[in-house]
Order: structure tokens, then sequence, then C-alpha cells
């Protein structure tokens, strides 16, 4: 098996491109009695697409979920080993979920419009951690509209409900939710299997801008997405890392059998 | 024009010793078929007839007999001796100020022992599991009960019929009301709205307040609009609380007159004066009732 973690040569290649975000060592997660992740261990460069992917049940939401401790709102699920995010083992009880949340945001399945406007959408998590003015708040609010590539749609109807965008629109609001906090890391949990063909390439092309200032974790079930996005590829089986590479290694010449039958369809 | 030639080639190939029949003519299970739907069907519609019936001889009755004591005076005079032109005003303010205070002091209980059983006590928690079967119980427990129960409560103990002590039975009566339909809307709120706020870093109440209970607003606001009219037209829990009032008065500490005792009082009557204010009462009640009903249609159907 390759090493999980990012090889010094990989680390030099991009000079600061490749420092890493997040490092997973030794995680194990637990759904009550349910063992779901095994000894995860493996790196997120920092402004890097990593794809998780994997059959249904392999953990990878999981792996996603751990990483801004959502299921901490969940008695029962805990987790145990490191994740190191700017110096510190965020498992440790002594994070500051809010702060954490702050820092790495999460975009869901579902698209997930608040029931308030366009506009309020964009500053209800801003205002959970910063004091800005009107002025500072509306450049936030069109800043973040125009990055997920919205703000033309909508720059007429901020105060609109939210709920009557498309599928896509709300998508993207929600992206542009997350990124507005300033967040350093971006989890996205399947954020294109709720919409069409032409909202996910849209959605796609945003990601490849976004990782210009983020760090991105993206769970998918769609092989073409992970090899269009990711820059690394990690491959999940039974609650295990199987394999973790670049994405043109893991969809060309994968080093484990599990990992070829998998991405040729074989299983899964 | 190609349709029946189709049709002919069809026909030819299955064979000529394939005994035919018109496919398209109704055969004799499908005919009956036909007929018992058409009678599930009328019998579906009589039966929503017979209940739509009921409320229109209710309504045309109420309003061929109380519209004529519907008058200024009526409304504005309070009840008094037969035949000295007495009116139902202290009954119609007595019910306001009794069903306002009641839904004052429910509502806020109601919405949020709602939250919690909805947001804190969800699967195996054996408190909140409780509270819901109470309330449940309550629910179906017999109004006069509810007015017995706060007789002693309320009533006994100070030595006089009050006011308050009828809101407080009708609060009673709303609270599981509330209690249930705020929760059952909570739940309605998908899991995704409750993470989607905590991945943004909001505290657990923000989330609550302003994701979970706002979008739930309409159904919540609902359940209230209808607890409001189940009060107003309550009288058993009043009988043996605040009594009713023949004089007008604002003094919740005092027994209150309120318009479905009214009607109680004045239905069974032997004077013409007063048999007609009952019957102008109950129409007051009634169309009070409807209007609420009526408003919580329009609001959560936008």
């Amino acid at each position: 098996m390759t090493s999980p973690l990012l090889s010094s040569s990989e680390l030099r290649s991009g000079e600061s491109m490749h420092d890493v975000a997040l490092a997973v060592r030794d995680l194990n997660f637990y759904y009550g009695d349910h063992h779901a992740l095994h000894d995860i261990t493996l790196d997120f460069p920092a402004r890097c697409v990593t794809a998780m992917i994997g059959p249904s049940g392999c953990g990878k939401s999981t792996l996603l979920r751990v990483f801004n401790k959502i299921y901490d709102l969940y008695p029962g699920q805990r987790a145990t080993g490191e994740v190191m995010f700017d110096g510190r083992n965020i498992l440790e009880s002594s994070t500051n979920l809010d702060m954490l949340r702050s820092r790495i945001g999460m975009v869901f399945q579902k698209p997930t419009p608040f029931p308030m406007s366009i506009y309020d959408n964009i500053a209800f998590g801003v205002k959970l951690h910063e004091k800005l003015s009107r002025t500072e708040m509306d450049e936030r609010v069109q800043d973040v509209l125009t990055r997920v590539a919205l703000w033309n749609e909508v720059r007429d109807r901020l105060s609109a409900p939210a709920a009557g965008l498309s599928g896509g629109q709300q998508q993207r609001l929600c992206i542009a939710r997350s990124i507005a906090t300033r967040p350093e890391v971006l989890l996205l949990d399947e954020p294109t299997s709720a919409l069409d063909p032409i909202s996910t390439a849209r959605i796609e092309e945003l990601l490849d801008e976004l990782k210009e200032e983020f760090t991105i974790a993206i769970v998918t079930h769609n092989m073409q997405q992970a090899a269009r996005c990711a820059d690394r590829v990690a491959f999940f089986y039974l609650g295990g890392l199987v394999e973790v590479d670049t994405a043109d290694r893991i969809f060309t010449n994968p080093r484990q059998k599990q990992t070829q039958d998998y991405i040729t369809g074989r299983f899964g | 024009m190609r349709a029946p030639m189709k049709q002919a080639v069809a026909v030819h190939e299955l064979g000529s010793n394939v005994a035919q029949r018109d496919r398209w003519s109704l055969g004799r299970k499908a005919l009956r078929r036909r007929i018992v739907d058409y009678l599930a069907t009328g019998a579906s519609i009589a039966a929503a007839g017979v209940l739509l019936l009921v409320l229109a001889s209710i309504l045309w009755s109420l309003l061929s007999r109380g519209l004529a004591g519907v008058s200024w005076a009526t409304l504005t005079r309070p009840m008094g001796p037969p035949g000295s032109g007495g009116g139902l005003a202290n009954a119609i303010i007595g019910s306001i100020l009794q069903t306002g205070l009641a839904l004052l002091m429910a509502a806020p209980v109601g919405l949020m022992c709602g939250i919690y059983l909805s947001e804190y006590g969800r699967k195996g928690n054996y408190f909140a599991s409780t509270v819901r079967f109470v309330a449940d119980v309550l629910m179906s427990a017999p109004s006069i009960l509810i007015g017995l129960f706060i007789y002693q409560l309320l009533v006994a103990p100070f030595g006089h019929f009050s006011g308050f002590s009828g809101a407080v039975a009708l609060a009673v009566l709303a609270l599981p009301v509330i209690v249930r339909t705020t929760e059952d809307m909570l739940r309605l709120v998908p899991t995704a709205m409750r993470e989607s706020g905590a991945a943004l870093g909001a505290a657990r109440w923000r989330v609550t307040l302003f994701l979970c209970l706002r979008s739930a607003r309409k159904g919540v606001m609902t359940g209230v609009l209808l607890a409001l009219a189940r009060m107003g037209g309550e009288t058993a829990p009043l009988l043996f609380t605040s009594l009713g009032n023949q004089i007008m008065s604002l003094n919740m500490n005092k027994p209150m007159a309120s318009l479905p005792i009214a009607i109680y009082q004045y239905a069974g009557a032997s004077y013409d004066d007063w048999v007609q204010l009952a019957w102008t009462g109950a129409l007051l009640v009634t169309f009070g009732v409807l209007l609420i009903n009526i408003t919580v249609r329009l609001a959560s159907r936008r």
C-alpha cells in the first residue's frame, strides 16, 4: 500500500502549495457499537481538491463529518485518534466547535436554504463570527455571490426568499454561505448528487476556482467528477482507506486491485 | 390511415382459428368494475354531502334565528333581567378576556414544551416520552374534568369563582394542542437544516429559534390558532371556574361572564328575549370560531 502521507518529493514539488491542511492519524469512528472507520491515516494538502470515493457505507461521508465535528450533535457517535488542524488535535473535547466550524465549512448533499432572504442566508453565518457594518456586509454578500457565479442571477432579488431559487442556485447559495465566513477548509458531501448536469458542471468549475484559496475535501459517487475535479483521490472500502494517490494515478494505474475493480465498475 | 392497416395485419397474423372479438368492447368483468366504481364514488360523495349538510343546517338555523338579535344594543349592553333589554356585551368581553389570558399562559409554555420535545427529547429520553404521553392524554381528557380540577385548585381554596380560574382552565385545555402541533411541525424540519446551521458555527438555541422554528412558523401558528378556536367554544371548563356573571365586570378575580355560559343559561329559559340572546350568542361564537379557522387556512396556504 502506498503511504497516505505526502511524500517529501510531493511536499517539495509545489513549494507552499502543499502544506498539509488536515492531518488524520489513526482515526477510528464509532456509531454507538458500530465501528465505522478503522485506523484512517491520511493527509489533506492545502489548496488542493481531495476526493473521497467508494461504495455506499464505506465511511467516506463519516470521515468528512469528523472534520467539523458535526457528529457531535448526536450522542453515541465518537471518534478516537488525531485530526491535526492548525497545530491542534480537533478531536480533543476542548475544541470550541463554533470556532472550528467557522474555519471548516460544510456543504451538504441536499441544498438547504434557510427560511429567509438570499441576503440573510449569507449574512446569517457571517454575523455569528464577525461584526460588520451594513456596507461591509453588502460587500461580503456581493463578493461571495460573485465567486459562486450567482450574483448576476440574484442581484435584483436579494431580499426575496432563498427557497424560490432553483436547486442548482440553492446549492451555489449554500456554498456562498459557507465561504462567507472565510473558512480555510471546505467540506462537500456529494454536493451535486441532487442537481442536473448543467448545475453540476457549474459547481465543478467553481471548485476549480475555489481551490486557489480553500482546501477542499469532497465526497462523491461520481467517478468522472472525481477525475475532473480532484488533485488527489482517496478510495475507501468497508470503513478503511484502501489507497490514496493523485487523480491521474488512481484512474489510470491504481496499485490496489480493489481500487481497480471499483473504478472499472466491477463492484460497488 | 395507418392504424387500421396495422390492426388488420395483426389480426391476420393471429391466425384464423383463434376466435376473434372486438377488444374495445367492455367484457362482463370490466362492466362490473365500472358499476362498482360508480357506486363507491357515489357513496363517498353522499357521505361528504351529509357532513356538509350538517354544517350548513347548523349555520342556517343559527343565521335564521340568531341574526335577528344582532344589533348595536346586543353588542353594547350587558346581560339583564328578562324584558329589560339586556345584551351580551359582558359575555363577549368576558370571553375575549378569558381566552386571551388563557392563550397568553398556554402559548409560551406550549411552544417551549413543543421545542423541548422535538429538539431535545428525541428517542430514548424517558422524561420526554412521558411528557408526550401526558400531553396526548390531556388532549383527550373530558373538559369538564379539567374544570373540576381547576375548581379544586383555584376556586375552592379561595372561596369564590373567578375569571382568572376560568382562564387557567382554558389554558390547560389549549396546552396539549399547542405542544403537540409545535412538536409535529418542528419534526418536519429536515435534519439537514439543523446540520447546516451547526456547520456554520451557530449555537443550538440559535439554530432552533432562527432556522427550525422559523421554517415551521406557519404550522406552529396554525396550532396556536386552532387552540384558540377550541377555547372559544368551551363551556364545561368555565362552569366551575368563572361561573358566569350578569353584570359587566373586568375584574379577573370575580366571577366573569362568557358567551358559552350565557348560551347555556339562556337557551333553556322560558323568556323569549333570553332565548333570542342565546341564539345570537351561539351565532357569535360559531362565526368567531369559523373566522379563526378560515384565517388559519389562509395563513397556512401562503
